[in-house]
Formats: C-alpha cells, structure tokens, sequence
C-alpha cells in the first residue's frame, strides 16, 4: 500500500481532460489521494450515473455515446462505462454551474428530461462513484477522507466483479466492502489476484485510474438542393465547388482532416448515385478535395437529371503536418501540386489499381522477388540486403509468365546463372539462366528448365 | 528587328533563338549526363535535356532502350540534397518494370510510379499531368500512336513541371512532324543496337555509335 501512497502526484496530467484532443481519446489518471484527512476540496470529483433501463449491450452501445453526447453538456470530460454507466469529471464545472449540489441536480433533471431512469453519485474516485451508482444511492460525496467509511457499507456485488469471486467472497462470510477491506491484503492479492486489490485502491482514492474520454463522431454533411435539375456533370463540379469550399472549412476548425468523401446525386425517379472517392493522404484542402472530385465527375455518365447533391465526409482523423499543405508547395510563387495530389488525381481518373509502385523482395526465384505496391505514402525503403554484385545483371523488363521458346539460337552473352530454390513451397524452380543476344539484336534473359531442358524467355533487357 | 537587344550575346541568351551546328554551347537548363560518353558529344549540352520532350522510335523491345535512359534517371533522383527526392513516372511500360533490376542500377524504388491506363487517351493525360506537377524528374510513356495536338501538350507540361519526357514509338511514325526537341531512331543489329539522331534542336543529326554500354 506504501508504494501506492508514494507515487508522484500526476494531477499537472489532469489539465487534458478539460481539452480534450478531438481524435485521440485521452487517458486521465487520477492523482493519488493524501494520507491525511483534509478538508479542502478534493482534485477530483466525479459523477456516475447508471442506467438500469439499458440491460443488453447493443442497446447500451446504441444509447450510451448518445447519452454522453448530452452529458458533454456538463463536462467537456465524460468517459463510457460498460455496461450501462458514464463517469462525468465534474471538478471543472463546479465553480461554473455553482456548486456541486447544484450540478449533480441539474445532471439528473438531464436524464429526467430524456426520460432515462438513472442512479447518480458523486465521489472523489472513479470506481467509488460507479460503485454507489450501482448501489442506488443518491450520494454526494466531496471529502476523500470520508470514502472509506461510506464505501463500507456498499454490499460488494457493487463491485461488478465475476460472480466466482463473488461466491467466493459470500462464502468467507463477506458481504459488504468494509469487511472486505478488514481483510489482510496480502492474502487478498493472493487469493483474487492484484486485480481485485487494485479496484479496492482505485475506489478509496489511493490509486489512479485511467478513463477514456469519449469524443463524438463529426463528419461534415451538407445537402444542397438545385432549383432547376443538372443534366451535365460538368455544372455538378461548379456547384459542389462551395460545398467543398464549406467542408473545408469545417475540416480546419477542427484541425481534422479526412481521407474519404461521399457524394449522392439524388435524382426525380431513379435510385441515388453514390460516388466514394478515396484520398492518398489525410488532407483539409479545398484544392485536393476538388481536384479529386473534379476528376471523379469527368468520367461520370449521369443516369438521370440531378435534382439535390449531397456531401459526406469520411471520419475525421488527425492532421500530421506533412498532410498540411504549408509544407508542401514551396516550389514556387504558384502553388504547385505535391505527389500526392499527383497520386489522387491520376486514381481517380484511372481508378486505384491502375496506379502503383514497385518493391524489391530478397528472394531467390525472379518471379517472387517483387511485388506491386499500392498503399505508396506507406512504402518504406525496403533494400534487398544481397548486394546487388553478386548477381548477374537482371532485365528491366520481365513477364508474367515464362513464355515457352524453341531451343535457343542466339549467342549467350552471360551464364549460367544457376537458380535453384522454394522446393519447400510448392513452386520449386532449377533453372539455368543466360543473357541470350537475339539474331535481331534484342537482349533476352532466357533460362532453361533443368528437369524438362526446356527453354524459355523470362525476361527483356529493354 | 530586334531594336532592343544591345549585343550578340543578348540575343544568343533568347530562348527562341536556337543556336545550330553548336554542340558544345552551353545549354540554359540542366542536362543529364547518358552515361555514354559518344551519346553525350552529340547531344546538346552534353546530355539528356530537362524540361522537354525526347522521343524514341523503335519497333521491338529489348534493345537497351530504357537502359539509354537509366543513368539519367539515377542522377536525377540524387540532384536536390535536402529536397524531397523527385518521383519517376512510367506510363503503360509493355512489360512489368522489374524491381530487382532497378534496384540494381540504382534507381529509388519508393519515388517510382507506374501507371497503367488503359486507352491511349488516358495515357497521354496522365502522362500530361505527370510531367506538369512539377514533382517528377522524368516520365516514360510508352505508346502505340497519338496525334500532334497531344504531343504539344506534352512537351509544353514538361517544360512547365520541368521535366523529362521519353515518349517511345513505332518506327512508323518516323516521317509524321514531331514538337520532340529530340529524336532517336533505335534499331536492332547482330550485335549492338543502333542509334540514330533524326532531329535534335542545336545538334547535328546522324547515326551514333554506341560503345560498350
């Protein structure tokens, strides 16, 4: 227990849990409580309120992140408790709503708003407040020092621990937290595992607790009517243009990028069309999204007028300062395109799989020692370890398949080259390899089956 | 004429004048060395020119003809210490592009692209786009037959991204115009292969002899 007591204080971490960073879930642990009962206001304070009404979790997974949606109200640091709870940091709303009397009413005149029966407590520790939630107590507790004695009287199926351990628990005749915490500790880890002791610690404030903020999803949707329909592609691009323009600027505000939109072309009778178009890279840029877009368009058929279109973005996700263009076009005084864009705009209009990289493999066989690569931002150098000397030079061209040749008529230039490998896949080869000049000048790499002696062309010195 | 130009030399610096039978002047933009010391006495400059259009006319693959290239294409990849190391774009190559035989010469695997459209139009555009963006060093495109127009468009993107742009064709197109600001005709001999310059803007035209490459 002394070790826990003597941790550092980590409360200088709880300042991210006002601000929480919009993608990343923040993890807050909580600072450990003093040993000595003082009366000055606790570092935290948190509220618990549990749902009965939600028994399965799909139903709670559906209603729960919209209930903390509506508890963001309060709080900007609300973290989901599975099954059916949210833990509300209330420290920082107190001196704005008042006091904590008057939050915690206002927290629970929410849920009777949204007709959700719930329970609610307020401690100063995270499992402490879940725990007298559960118990269905309406407490509000700011004094650390005064957790213990209140906790004790909480029976310990508050504690949400398996049912096993439970039983176990029953049958050592302990039935509530206060005789589990006359128990000796060591026998306790012993018996239950650190896990168990860990809960208990976390509960009295001696410990801390890390909880997860939860972060809404956003995405940018617009939908914009046309008052006459739209019969060529060509008008769609000038009319999405603010569109963009506007999905732009949601994006920056949030210092979020996307990597994906949606477009619907709504039409009088016909089924909506829906384009998705993919980004190379997390971007906010009006110029991106449009060239994308604009190339997208370009190759569309319109199955029937347009009479409405709307846009939708993809998850927000993190902008990296590589992904801001700032960086990007410092070619001239006009912006000019970064490869990425290049990428982009050549997918769009080719489609994805027609434009990709190439990566060196350290392996025997010639057919096995490449590879297509299409995630390209993500293509690290991948150098062959064998030094390239001590191979014979390979052509830049090779084919598919080894097209089959009559006995060979040209000189040999180099060779053999004996490559003889991967009998333990299935695809054994044992071939001999020559650099074969053609009577018409052309540079072959041609090899011949060992097993067969059949010879075949493999690949073109271009 | 030319009332404002105050000496030779100011009209030597004008970019429309070409300067003929001057191999050895000094081209305005950079140049790639070929690699060949024969190849790089003919051209003007002394090596592969940036920022414009080459063209190379051959029948059949296999003749050492993107190898003519290769060494350019390594140097350029290495030029801007610092920079971002530019990208080399290869349009509807005939075959896969083998990566251990790039490796092997040199070229950065990661800043290559290829590109496989599917009709000649397409090719040219994304061949197009390719060269303007201003991030590629040089683009091959390997093409069946086009038109003059597209041709234009091409060489005016490569000036403007200033970058190379190897367009390989039939032999058959040897007699159309070309806007090319050089032209190889590339043919295969017992051998070696053949080189011959049929247009070359500020060179003299002719077979090349090419050493042992």
């Amino acid at each position: 227990m002394r070790a826990h007591r003597s941790r550092p204080r980590t409360a200088d971490l709880f300042a991210g849990a006002n601000a929480p960073a919009l993608p990343a879930p923040t993890l807050v642990p909580g600072p450990p409580q003093p040993q000595v009962a003082r009366a000055a206001a606790p570092r935290q304070l948190w509220y618990a309120a549990l749902f009965p009404s939600l028994g399965d979790d799909e139903q709670a997974a559906m209603a729960l992140p919209r209930l903390a949606h509506q508890a963001q109200r309060f709080t900007s640091f609300v973290s989901i408790e599975a099954p059916n709870a949210l833990l509300l940091e209330l420290r920082g709303s107190v001196r704005l709503f008042g006091s904590a009397q008057r939050l915690h009413a206002d927290i629970d005149a929410c849920w009777r708003e949204l007709a959700v029966p719930a329970h609610s407590a307020i401690a100063p520790a995270t499992l402490a407040a879940l725990w007298f939630a559960r118990s269905g107590q309406r407490i509000l507790l700011e004094d650390p020092s005064l957790l213990a004695g209140s906790l004790a009287r909480l029976p310990i199926a508050c504690t949400t621990w398996d049912a096993d351990r439970l039983q176990t628990l029953r049958s050592m005749g302990v039935a509530s937290i206060g005789e589990l915490l006359r128990l000796p500790r060591a026998g306790l880890a012993r018996r239950f595992g650190p896990a168990a002791l860990l809960d208990l610690d976390i509960a009295l404030g001696r410990s801390s607790a890390p909880r997860r903020s939860f972060v809404p999803r956003e995405r940018f949707r617009e939908r914009c009517d046309f008052d006459a329909e739209i019969e060529h592609a060509a008008y769609l691009e000038q009319a999405l243009e603010p569109v963009l323009e506007r999905c732009a600027a949601f994006l920056r505000m949030r210092q979020a990028g996307i990597q994906g939109v949606e477009l619907r072309l709504r039409h009088r009778s016909a089924p909506t069309t829906r384009l998705r178009l993919g980004l190379a890279s997390v971007t906010s840029e009006y110029r991106r999204l449009r060239d994308v877009l604009a190339q997208r368009l370009l190759g569309l058929e319109l199955a029937a007028p347009v009479r409405a279109i709307e846009v939708i973005s993809g998850r927000l996700q993190p902008l990296s300062a590589a992904s801001l263009g700032v960086f990007a076009g410092q070619g001239g005084a006009q912006a000019r395109d970064t490869a990425v864009q290049l990428v982009e705009r050549l997918r769009a209009r080719l489609g994805v799989r027609a434009v990709y990289g190439v990566s060196a493999i350290c392996e025997h066989r010639p057919e096995a020692a490449w590879r297509r690569v299409h995630a390209l931002q993500l293509a690290a150098a991948t150098l062959c370890e064998s030094p390239a000397g001590t191979l014979l030079p390979r052509p830049l061209w090779l084919l598919d398949t080894p097209m089959p040749l009559p006995p060979a008529d040209g000189i040999a230039e180099q060779g053999p080259e004996r490559i003889e490998s991967g009998w333990w896949d299935g695809r054994g080869v044992a071939r001999d390899y020559y650099v074969m000049r053609q009577s018409h000048g052309a540079k072959w790499w041609i090899f011949q089956e060992r097993h067969s002696k059949r010879w075949y062309l493999h690949g073109v010195f271009a | 004429m030319l009332r404002e130009a105050t000496s030779l030399a100011d009209i030597l610096a004008d970019a429309r004048v070409w300067k003929l039978k001057d191999g050895a002047a000094r081209a305005s933009r950079p140049v790639w060395p070929t690699g060949n010391p024969s190849l790089d006495m003919r051209l003007p400059g002394g090596g592969w020119p940036t920022a414009s259009l080459v063209e190379v006319l051959i029948d059949a693959t296999g003749l050492g003809e993107v190898q003519l290239f290769l060494p350019a294409l390594v140097q350029s990849q290495q030029r801007l210490p610092g920079n971002d190391v530019p990208w080399l774009v290869w349009i509807a190559p005939p075959y896969e592009p083998y990566a251990p035989a790039l490796v092997q010469q040199g070229i950065e695997l990661d800043r290559l692209l290829v590109v496989r459209p599917v009709t000649a139009t397409e090719a040219l555009w994304a061949a197009e786009q390719a060269l303007g963006s201003g991030v590629c060093a040089a683009v091959l495109l390997w093409l069946k037959g086009s038109d003059d127009r597209w041709l234009r468009r091409l060489k005016l993107a490569a000036e403007a991204g200033g970058a190379l742009g190897v367009l390989f064709r039939p032999q058959r197109h040897r007699f159309e115009s070309s806007p090319a600001s050089l032209r190889l005709l590339m043919t295969g001999g017992c051998s070696a292969s053949h080189l011959e310059l049929i247009k070359v803007q500020g060179g003299q035209l002719g077979p090349i002899a090419l050493g042992e490459s």
